[in-house]
């Protein structure tokens, strides 16, 4: 079988993307970014609706509704220790916070412990109903204040991580960090969609629902049109970062782009919603729509991970001409 | 303080791959040339060989990404950057960073390794026979690359003549 070289000038025949981290990086973006998307939009909602379902067990009294709309520090909590399971030696990885001074790995350390924990804190207070805690209302708003900052830094903090490492072009952009919150934020919403759905919590005529549902297509619309800006920026920026896009868009991860990203996080659920819309808000649909969504938001990760093409090395082109393995475009 | 750099003279090297040997010999006490911490890299079609050594930059971005200071510059030591072992936890990210494709990592001892001038003895330039790669100080790179211009100018003035 003969094989085209793909680059216009060089005889490269495949594009390789880095292999370092893969999969179980993307599954530590994509579940603190939903994470902390969800509890965004959850503290939002429990500001402006507080919806509240006192039930007593044991003798405690829990507001379950407070469970279901703020659980997202859990989700973060659940993904860290992916991060770990990628470390050569796994034990040691409480060595991470040592360099905060120059290191974004070991700033999302303590960033990802501080949400973790502050968001954990939160959601205790918030489900325990006591009434001397529901009167300390001060105390919990600044708590759920410097939660959702650390949640916007955490959901940030997934796009840096990957920017910060510099030699791959395709993530050395503030594009990258603003589309994995934009991602963060529509696939939160759609799991406190899911979570307020699946629990009772809202009827789906109501108010509120259709303001959420609303919300999260609007932020699906600015997603893709990050995303396109995204693309369109790395394809302009470097050689290697159009070769990372032409990988994603028409090599080998093809799959990942136009499968995951395009149809499941976004074409799918936006055609799945307004179909439901029209039969009057169907569950089944708006179900459907949703986890098609949270796909999506899981192959966005994978897709920028597994196509990060490195850049060249300084002396290449000085090989390259020396030894004219391209054609000199002056003569 | 004098600083010594590990140069490379690409145009010499034969792709005998030896230094690999000598290197993961030195390092790991096993001949395995893939993990060793200098790598030749082929282009048979074209015949070039090119040793890929660690630069030591000085504006390092291992250093600057490495979470737990593993990866840090000892300056009394050639001012050159070393990963230490016992502090580092695999996490990559140097590999990934170094534009160089450098550090890489260790299966058997689950860490990131990389070039550390052997303490100061280099094997890749004890046993490289046809003495493609240098061990210099800083200052003299230049008037090594002079004098080997000048030499290859008197042979080809000798053959004219």
């Amino acid at each position: 079988m003969k094989t085209e070289p793909i680059h216009s000038i060089r005889p490269v025949k495949h594009l390789k993307p880095q292999e370092h981290w893969g999969w179980i990086i993307a599954i530590y973006l994509y579940l603190a970014g939903m994470g902390a998307g969800s509890f965004i939009i959850g503290t939002v909602l429990n500001w402006f609706v507080d919806p509240s379902r006192v039930v007593t067990i044991y003798g405690l009294p829990l507001d379950l509704a407070k469970g279901v709309i703020l659980w997202g520090p859990i989700l973060v909590a659940i993904g860290a220790p992916f991060l770990i399971l990628d470390l050569g030696i796994k034990r040691r990885f409480l060595y991470a916070c040592l360099n905060p001074r120059t290191s974004w790995v070991a700033r999302g350390f303590l960033i990802l412990s501080a949400f973790i924990v502050l968001g954990l804190l939160a959601l205790v207070l918030s489900i325990l109903s006591f009434q001397w805690l529901i009167e300390q209302t001060t105390l919990r708003r600044i708590l759920e204040i410097i939660s959702i900052l650390f949640a916007f830094t955490t959901a940030i903090y997934t796009g840096i991580l990957l920017k910060a490492t510099k030699s791959i072009p395709l993530w050395n952009t503030y594009l990258l960090p603003l589309l994995f919150l934009v991602s963060a934020l529509s696939t939160g919403s759609m799991a406190i969609i899911l979570s307020t759905l699946g629990a009772g919590l809202f009827s789906h005529e109501s108010g509120t629902f259709k303001l959420l549902m609303g919300g999260e297509q609007i932020l699906v619309v600015i997603e893709g049109i990050v995303l396109y800006l995204y693309l369109s920026q790395r394809y302009r920026a470097t050689e290697q970062g159009k070769d990372s896009v032409r990988l994603l868009l028409f090599g080998e991860k093809k799959l990942i782009f136009w499968g995951g990203i395009v149809l499941l996080g976004l074409v799918f659920p936006v055609i799945l919603e307004s179909i439901a819309s029209f039969f009057h808000g169907n569950v089944v649909l708006i179900f459907v729509s949703g986890l098609i969504l949270l796909c999506g938001g899981f192959f966005l990760r994978l897709g920028v991970i597994s196509a990060g093409i490195k850049e060249q090395i300084p002396m290449q082109r000085l090989m390259e001409i020396q030894y004219e393995l391209i054609k000199n475009p002056k003569s | 303080m004098e600083e010594k750099v590990l140069v490379v003279d690409q145009q010499k090297c034969t792709g005998c791959r030896q230094c690999e040997l000598v290197c993961s010999v030195f390092h790991t006490g096993s001949s395995n040339p893939s993990r060793s911490r200098i790598k030749v890299v082929k282009w048979e079609h074209v015949g070039i060989y090119l040793p890929m050594i660690c630069n030591h930059c000085e504006k390092a971005y291992c250093v600057e990404v490495c979470p737990t200071k593993a990866c840090h510059r000892e300056p009394e030591l050639n001012n050159r950057v070393v990963i230490d072992k016992n502090l580092c936890i695999g996490c990559k990210t140097c590999i990934i960073s170094c534009p160089f494709g450098h550090p890489s990592f260790d299966v058997q001892e689950r860490v990131t390794v990389k070039c550390d001038f052997c303490d100061g003895d280099p094997q890749c330039v004890a046993f490289c026979y046809a003495k493609a790669v240098f061990f210099l100080d800083a200052d003299k790179i230049q008037m090594a690359k002079k004098r080997e211009a000048a030499n290859k100018l008197i042979e080809s003035m000798k053959q004219i003549r």
